[in-house]
């Protein structure tokens, strides 16, 4: 499904991503973990298509697809869905119209018509259930004055909504107590299905309990410089990440 | 139009007050952008376009479903081409409201060329009169509506708001045909103690529909008045709207929303005068300006050495689309009592980059993303329309300006 060959990528002339490659097919999750300022939410936004990234070497395929130079949307209307690590708060803008001109502009890129009001009423009601929102979110604004565990809810709720083929949730760990943990995990979990896949960007091994990958790479300096099974998740967790860093000398498998 | 062809008018007025004021437009002359209020607004482009004044405009047969695509709430006022059309409209009779049609120019020489221009030709225009004590809650209508003229349309418009009455009147500005128009209104408002007064004028001519209006209210005692101004659409459009405040517990409200592109100029021009302690009055006036639009913001707030306790507020913001995009916003407080409360802000801001890529993020093109950003910026003001009939319209035409759907 997804195909990164040998990724650079530098903002404002700072070598970031330094040769970053990965495979993943349909129906698996691959957990990508490593400290902070490793690259982690570059490659998210470069996968994304954010602005302002210098990408000077390798390819990125999706689905056969290069999409480099494709405009975000294009990309999350081929299937392609971000989790942000930070949430935008776009005040004025409710979850009720932002969502409706999401789902319709991603049918009409697919020469469907708009969804039918209850329709798409329906499948709202639906889809928060899963992530357990509150009644009274479809009218606020998007992501204004929502807790730190109601904005990464939200992200997944919108996954749930806009059903994407392939999922990068960058660190939606973070921040959360141990309950909406479990309330992400278990949407995630619900939403997986052989056709899609997700990239499970994290920090600490904890989300990993509940969302369990097939593979998990160690993410160092701006690649990947181990890769094993979930067990390594928990090597990591024990080694810390000083170990990591001696994993950085020698070559990556 | 320049003032040769003023002059030679002079001859075919009788009546010795308009003779009056067209002399004293004569003598003041077209206006320059060298006077500091016409700055940034060509007056001249307005008549280069072959505008002039006329006692007689061309008229046109307007059929009646026009205007009920144009009213929200059915009870309508319609002048066509500056003339009143009993036939078009639909006021509902009412107790205690009173609607003629009569320009009520005035006899005093005021220092402004457009005012005496208006007083020199206005033949028609709006006289509303309601009573003490009366509370309408339909929503009264006006309709200027323009076809095909070179005339100068001039409506001179009256309302008198009586004690505890309440009254709301939104004013469109129309066009019958996508052809030239330039309309230059005068109004005068009196509102009278208690009274609640809500005014919306809705500018949405389209691209050669050209706007120069003064309105001014004077309140007394502790009545409420609120002005609202949309501009949605037109070549050249100045606004010019002016509060006195007579007596002590006025509140003052104005908001504007003007949404530019191409070469589309607004230029809003509000002035507060606070006469009396205790007054309050709050302004909010936002743009949003695309391709080589321009946008003039000037607020000037006056506060009388008597006017002590006055809270006057004021906020001016504008999003800037493009990078031809340009506003001239200024504030101007001119304080001359000690116990006030008074603020100004002026923003210029560009789209936020991070909630345009949220937005695309999620499949939504830019352009849509963009609009409904634009929209949630303009929401505030929409949002302040108490006449659900009117703010629902509003929503779907700028929605419709936008390209979003709401
Ligand atoms: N917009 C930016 N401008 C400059 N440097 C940036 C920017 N975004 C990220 N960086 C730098 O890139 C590096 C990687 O950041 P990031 O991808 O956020 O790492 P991670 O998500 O793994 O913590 C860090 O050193 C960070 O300071
Ligand atoms: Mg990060």
């Amino acid at each position: 499904m997804l195909k990164i060959k040998n990724l650079h990528v530098s903002i404002e002339g700072k070598k970031i991503l330094k040769g970053f490659s990965l495979d993943v097919n349909a129906g698996e999750i691959h957990a990508i973990m490593g400290p902070n300022g490793t690259g982690k939410s570059t490659l998210a936004a470069v996968l994304a298509g954010k602005e302002g990234y210098e990408i000077t070497d390798g390819t990125v395929e999706f689905e056969g697809l290069n999409i480099l130079e494709l405009e975000p949307e294009e990309r999350a209307r081929l299937g392609v869905f971000l989790a942000f690590q930070y949430p935008v708060e776009i005040p004025g803008v409710s979850n009720a119209n932002f969502l409706k001109a999401a789902v319709n502009e991603i049918r009409k890129s697919k020469g469907l018509d708009n969804i039918l009001p209850n329709d798409f009423l329906k499948m709202i009601r639906e889809k928060m259930e899963l992530v357990e929102m509150s009644k009274d979110f479809i009218s606020r604004s998007v992501n204004q004055g929502f807790s730190g565990g109601e904005k990464k809810r939200n992200e997944i709720f919108q996954l749930a909504m806009l059903d994407p083929k392939l999922s990068i949730l960058d660190e939606t760990d973070s921040g959360l107590d141990i309950d909406a943990l479990r309330i992400v995990a278990n949407g995630v979990n619900k939403l997986r299905t052989s056709n899609n896949a997700f990239i499970v960007i994290t920090h600490y091994q904890r989300l990993l309990e509940y969302i369990v990958p097939d593979i998990v790479h160690v993410m160092y300096d701006g690649k990947i410089v181990k890769s094993g099974d979930k067990n390594l998740a928990l090597e990591l967790e024990e080694k810390g990440y000083d170990w990591v860093k001696e994993l950085d000398n020698v070559p990556a498998n | 139009m320049n003032i040769d062809t003023l002059k030679e008018y002079t001859p075919k007025v009788i009546e010795s007050t308009r003779q009056n004021s067209l002399m004293q437009a004569i003598a003041l002359g077209i206006p320059s952008m060298k006077n500091e209020e016409w700055k940034y607004t060509y007056y001249n482009k307005i008549l280069q376009q072959g505008f002039a004044p006329t006692y007689t405009p061309a008229t046109v047969n307007i059929k009646k479903d026009f205007i009920d695509k144009h009213s929200v709430s059915g009870n309508n006022i319609v002048f066509l081409n500056g003339i009143y059309q009993p036939e078009l409209s639909s006021l509902k009779p009412s107790a205690g409201v009173v609607f003629t049609n009569t320009a009520n120019t005035s006899e005093q020489i005021s220092n402004d060329f457009l005012i005496e221009l208006n007083n020199a030709f206005a033949t028609d225009g709006l006289y509303l009169e309601i009573s003490d004590n009366v509370i309408l809650t339909d929503l009264i209508e006006v309709l200027y509506i323009q076809s095909n003229t070179s005339g100068i349309i001039q409506h001179r418009n009256k309302i008198k708001i009586g004690k505890h009455a309440q009254v709301s009147l939104a004013e469109y500005y129309i066009s019958y045909d996508n052809l030239p128009v330039y309309v230059n209104n005068v109004t005068h408002i009196e509102i009278d103690e208690r009274a609640i007064f809500d005014s919306y004028k809705i500018q949405d001519g389209g691209e050669v529909f050209y706007i120069t209006e003064q309105t001014f209210v004077q309140q007394a005692k502790n009545s409420t008045a609120t002005v609202n101004t949309f501009s949605l659409s037109g070549a050249i459009t100045r606004n010019v709207l002016q509060f006195d405040s007579q007596d002590e517990r006025t509140l003052s409200n104005m908001n504007g929303l003007y949404l530019l592109k191409k070469n589309e100029h607004v230029d809003n021009r509000t002035l507060v005068n606070h006469n009396a302690p205790n007054c309050e009055s709050n302004e909010l006036y936002k743009g949003i300006i695309d391709g080589n639009a321009v946008g003039v913001f000037n607020g000037k707030i006056r506060v009388a050495q008597e006017a002590q306790k006055t809270n006057a507020f004021q906020s001016n913001r504008n999003i800037l689309l493009s990078e031809d995009a340009a506003i001239y916003t200024k504030p101007q407080l001119e304080i001359f009592a000690d116990d006030v409360k008074c603020s100004h802000g002026a923003t210029i801001a560009q789209i936020e980059e991070s909630e345009l890529f949220y937005l695309q993020a999620r499949g939504i093109g830019k352009d849509v993303a963009r609009g409904l950003l634009v929209y949630a910026f303009a929401g505030e003001l929409l949002e302040k329309i108490k006449h659900e009939a009117l703010k629902l319209s509003l929503k779907k035409r700028i929605a419709d300006l936008l390209n979003i759907e709401i």
